[in-house]
Parts: structure tokens; C-alpha cells; sequence
């Protein structure tokens, strides 16, 4: 107990008293100095408690900044693509996406994917990943607008997988719904290939810088430089606060207690995130920010920049006359 | 009670944090963790309290290994975690709760203590830290050193035997600073391991412990009965 009456301590003789401040009590609870038997003996009894939905999306929570590390390690890498300019891949990504949308033929949006896959081997970019990255998203989200119009409740046509009647009308897949379908799902994956590969094998900065220089407007880019940037503090800010839960969660908690501390995390996080808005743009103000992204060593356009434009020219020019002529 | 072989800890599986770090903490004993920057002292206090895993080597805490594996074991968890406490360095980020008095009893409560004795136990330490006027505050509200003696109070709240803390007294005004150093001694008088992680001189000079010092290369420099 700290008290008046006990000998001096080394603290008090060679540094201070160690007094109380205002406000606070000067003596430890008794059962704080006393030891305390533990909740129960140190050892497993096999009754197992398994990482719930709120650690599950913590941890994916937490996936988000190791792939970002290793996308911003791919960004160095020497490759193809990341000795082009950022400007060139970002126009090279906007005109394939146009062509992409004007091809009609799934043979040529397979072709422009192949593309893709070797864009991505040539750039020191794992086809494992790229793969899983561009197909795990793609049957999630189209899945839900495309398979309604593969009926013929919406696609009327000829139909080649009957799946029964509905108020007394057959129903089923028709060959024209599906086609559409096979030819959307492609056109998705083409776009989001090439996306992928500009965004994994260009920084964030160059990409920025790349989207000002090409006249996006400048609130638009800071605006998504500093989402980028904070997204990571407050996905930290989580993922610290989850773990200093778990370290003082002694027993398995229920599903009603993790939700509430959702709840409770998510008020606080916003309160913080205003907060470190305004502190951050104070300091960025402070030393002399006024709505430009600069960074050293500016790009500039090279010989494989000007070599990879004729080849994108070159590929445009095929695939949409090769286009026209399978249409024809 | 805590006992650390040939510990290996990368984040991000590339950017290393502790190197081959061995060291064995007794029943009782008062620990200082010094070092520079950047040099795996937070990481090693993580490790000590189960929160990440070495990618090698073996952590054994009250005579048994522990695991991500033996802590999904409900009997274990409890054991472990109900005997040990740790304060973390940012203080934002130990305060979840929606006010004072729900982030102090929050472990007491968690560990099935009753009402009463959860309800004693949160006034004995507002009373102790000087919170009795924010009880009822959110935590995100206060100021550095008000949050800091929250996180403080709601570790301590549990009774742990061992208590790790990192950079405790950070944000702490100098008196509060002296005051807590002499809770911490008598902490230590009491019987509990205590291990602290610092940079902070005066509680170097203040607390008598054992100082284990990590490098700039994260691997164990030495260990003396003295710090220096």
C-alpha cells in the first residue's frame, strides 16, 4: 500500500516524493495489491471456440493492407508495364476499355484477355493471384444481373435449357440470353483485368500524379489520395482496437456482444476519422499544400512509352476491324 | 511464467520485428524492455501476451506452450488471459467502449465477476486514477493523459499476476508520472511480474528491474540485473 507512514522509497530519495496528483487517491485497493487466484488452471480441455464473423472480418479487415504491400511491391518490380509512363498506361487502359465495349464477338474479348494475361506474366505480376483477384469478384457481381436475362422471361429466343413452367408458361435458358450473358461476363473480366494491371503495377503516387496531369480534376484526386492514405490508419485503428479487446476478453463472448461492440466501433470511428481529417489537412496546410500532388522524379515519356502507343494502336485497329469482319 | 525460445517475428511476413529472441521472465520479477525505435519491443509485448504469434520459435506462459491453436481452447483462453494484462502503447486504440465506466468493467465483467464486486472494483480505480468526474465521458472524449489512465485502470481493474505495459507512462503529466511509478513499484512489492517496455528515464531509474535491451537488428542485446 502507498502510504504515508512506510519508509522512504529509492523513488522518493533520489527523485521525488511520488504524491498523489489532485483528484486522485493516494492508496492501491486492497485487492488490487492482493494475488488473485486465477479464473482456472492453465491447460486445455479440448472445448474448442472458434474465430467468430466479427474476428473473420477483422482479419480480412487487416488483408486489405497486406495486399496493398505486396501490390505496391509488384509496382517496383522491373517489368513490362512498370517502365511505362503512368500517363500512357492510363490512356492505354481507357482506350482498350472503349474498344472492349464496342466488341461484340466473344472470340476477340477472349483475345484482348489473353492480352491481358501475358501484359500481366510480362510485368512480374503472379497469374495465381491475378487470376483469383479478377475471377473471384466477377461471377459475384454480374451473377445477380446476368442470370435473370439468361431466361426467357427477359431474353425471348429459343430455348435450350428448359427449367419448367411458371404460371403455366415454360420456362428456361435461351441460346440468345446465354450468349449475352457469355458476352458480358467476358467483357467484365477484360476490364477488370487491364484495371488490375494498371493499378498493381503503377504506385499510388504516379497514379495520381498520371490523373492530374491528364486533367481529372484536382479535388477528385486529393480526395482519393487521402481515402487511399486513410483507409490503412483506420483499418489499423480497427484491427488495434480488436486486439486490445481480445487481450481482456477472458471468456467466449456472444454474438449479441460482438455486435454492439461493432455498433460502438463504428460511432467511434467516425468521430476519429473527422477528427484526423481536419487535424491532417491543418498539418498538410502547415507545410504549404495547396491542392497539388507532387512527387520527386516526374515521369516523362520514353522510347517504350512511344513503342507501347503504336502497339496499342496496332491492336485496336485489328481487333476492331477483325470485329467488323466476323460480323459481316 | 514466461518463457521465449528462438523467436522469429516478420509483419507482413517481410519486415522483420524480432530475430532469434530467447528470454525467460520469473514469477514475481520486474522487467524493463528497452531499445530503440522500430527495434520489436511493442512486438515482443504482443508475443509475451498471446496476441500475435512468433513465425518460429515457442512461447510457454504459466508451464504450458501457448498458441494460436491452445487459445482457441475456452479453458486456456481464460486461464491465460484472467493472469495476464498488458496496456498498449496506443492508448486510442485500447479504449472501445462507450463510456469510462463500460471500458473499466468491461474485463471484470468478461471474467464473470459479480456485479457488486465489478461495480467496487471500477470505483476503487476511478478513485484511484482520478476519474470519478468521467465515468460517465466516452473514452475518444478525453484528453492523452485522461485516456492513458483509463487504459491504465481497465487492465489493472482485472487484478492480472503479470502486467505488461508499453510506454505507460507516455502522456502522462510529471507528477501523475511519479505517482504512477510508485504504484508500480508497490505493484511489484505485491508480488506481481511486471514488464515495461520504455524509453522513459525516469522510469528507468525508478523502478528496480532487470533490463533486457533489443537492437536496431531486433535481436536480444543482453540482460542485466541492473538497467543502464
Amino acid at each position: 500500500m502507498i502510504s504515508m507512514d512506510r519508509p522512504a522509497s529509492r523513488a522518493e530519495t533520489d527523485h521525488g516524493t511520488g504524491d498523489a496528483p489532485t483528484g486522485v487517491s493516494r492508496a492501491a485497493p486492497e485487492w488490487l495489491v492482493r494475488p488473485q487466484v486465477g479464473l482456472c488452471p492453465c491447460g486445455c480441455i479440448g472445448r474448442r471456440s472458434r474465430a467468430g464473423f466479427l474476428a473473420r472480418t477483422i482479419d480480412g479487415l487487416a488483408d486489405v493492407t497486406r495486399q496493398a504491400v505486396f501490390a505496391d511491391e509488384i509496382g517496383s518490380r522491373a517489368g513490362l508495364l512498370q517502365r511505362l509512363d503512368p500517363r500512357t498506361k492510363l490512356l492505354g487502359l481507357v482506350v482498350l476499355l472503349v474498344t472492349a465495349s464496342f466488341v461484340h464477338q466473344v472470340v476477340l474479348l477472349a483475345a484482348l484477355y489473353l492480352l491481358s494475361l501475358v501484359l500481366a506474366a510480362a510485368s512480374a505480376v503472379p497469374i495465381g493471384g491475378f487470376l483469383k483477384r479478377v475471377w473471384l469478384t466477377i461471377p459475384l457481381f454480374t451473377a445477380f444481373v446476368v442470370l435473370p436475362a439468361t431466361t426467357n422471361l427477359i431474353t425471348p429466343g429459343e430455348v435450350v435449357v428448359p427449367l419448367g413452367t411458371w404460371f403455366g408458361h415454360p420456362v428456361g435458358l435461351t441460346l440468345q440470353g446465354l450468349t449475352g450473358a457469355v458476352l458480358l461476363v467476358s467483357r467484365v473480366a477484360v476490364s477488370v483485368s487491364l484495371a488490375l494491371l494498371v493499378t498493381v503495377t503503377t504506385s499510388w503516387p504516379r497514379l495520381l500524379e498520371a490523373l492530374r496531369s491528364l486533367r481529372i480534376p484536382r479535388m477528385f484526386v486529393t480526395v482519393g489520395a487521402m481515402a487511399y492514405r486513410y483507409v490503412f490508419v483506420l483499418v489499423e485503428v480497427v484491427t488495434d482496437r480488436y486486439t486490445a479487446r481480445v487481450a481482456r476478453t477472458v471468456r467466449r463472448e456472444r454474438a449479441k456482444a460482438g455486435r454492439s461492440f461493432v455498433v460502438a466501433s463504428a460511432g467511434a470511428l467516425f468521430g476519429r476519422a473527422h477528427q484526423l481529417s481536419g487535424e491532417v489537412h491543418d498539418a498538410m496546410i502547415a507545410r504549404g499544400y495547396v491542392g497539388e500532388c507532387r512527387t520527386l522524379d516526374p515521369p516523362s515519356f520514353q522510347l517504350a512509352d512511344a513503342t507501347a502507343a503504336a502497339g496499342l494502336v496496332l491492336i485496336v485497329v485489328s481487333v476492331l476491324l477483325a470485329g467488323r469482319a466476323l460480323a459481316g | 511464467m514466461l518463457s521465449l525460445e528462438g523467436a522469429h517475428y516478420a509483419y507482413l511476413g517481410k519486415y522483420p520485428a524480432l530475430d532469434d529472441v530467447s528470454l525467460s521472465i520469473d514469477r514475481g520479477e520486474a522487467v524493463l524492455l528497452l531499445g530503440p525505435n522500430g527495434g520489436g519491443k511493442s512486438t515482443l509485448l504482443k508475443v509475451l501476451a498471446g496476441l500475435v504469434f512468433p513465425d518460429a520459435g515457442v512461447f510457454t506462459a504459466f508451464g504450458q506452450p501457448v498458441t494460436e491453436d491452445a487459445l482457441e481452447d475456452e479453458q486456456f483462453n481464460e486461464a491465460f488471459r484472467s493472469r495476464l494484462g498488458v496496456v498498449f502503447q496506443n492508448t486510442e486504440a485500447q479504449l472501445f467502449s462507450a463510456s469510462v465506466r463500460d471500458e473499466i468493467s468491461f474485463g471484470p465483467l468478461n471474467m464473470g465477476l459479480d456485479q457488486d464486486e465489478v461495480r467496487q472494483r471500477t470505483d476503487d480505480l476511478c478513485a484511484l486514477f482520478g476519474l470519478a468526474d468521467l465515468v460517465d465521458r466516452a473514452p475518444y472524449q478525453l484528453s492523452g493523459g485522461q485516456k492513458k489512465r483509463v487504459a491504465i485502470a481497465s487492465v489493472l481493474v482485472m487484478n492480472p499476476e503479470v502486467v505488461l505495459f508499453d510506454e505507460p507512462t507516455a502522456a502522462l503529466d510529471p507528477e501523475t508520472q511519479a505517482w504512477f511509478l510508485e504504484l508500480m513499484v508497490e505493484l511489484h512489492a505485491a508480488g506481481k511480474t511486471i514488464v515495461v517496455a520504455t524509453h522513459d528515464q525516469q522510469t528507468i531509474d525508478r523502478l528496480p528491474a532487470r533490463g533486457i535491451v533489443l537492437g536496431p537488428d531486433h535481436r536480444l542485446e543482453n540482460s542485466s540485473a541492473t538497467p543502464t
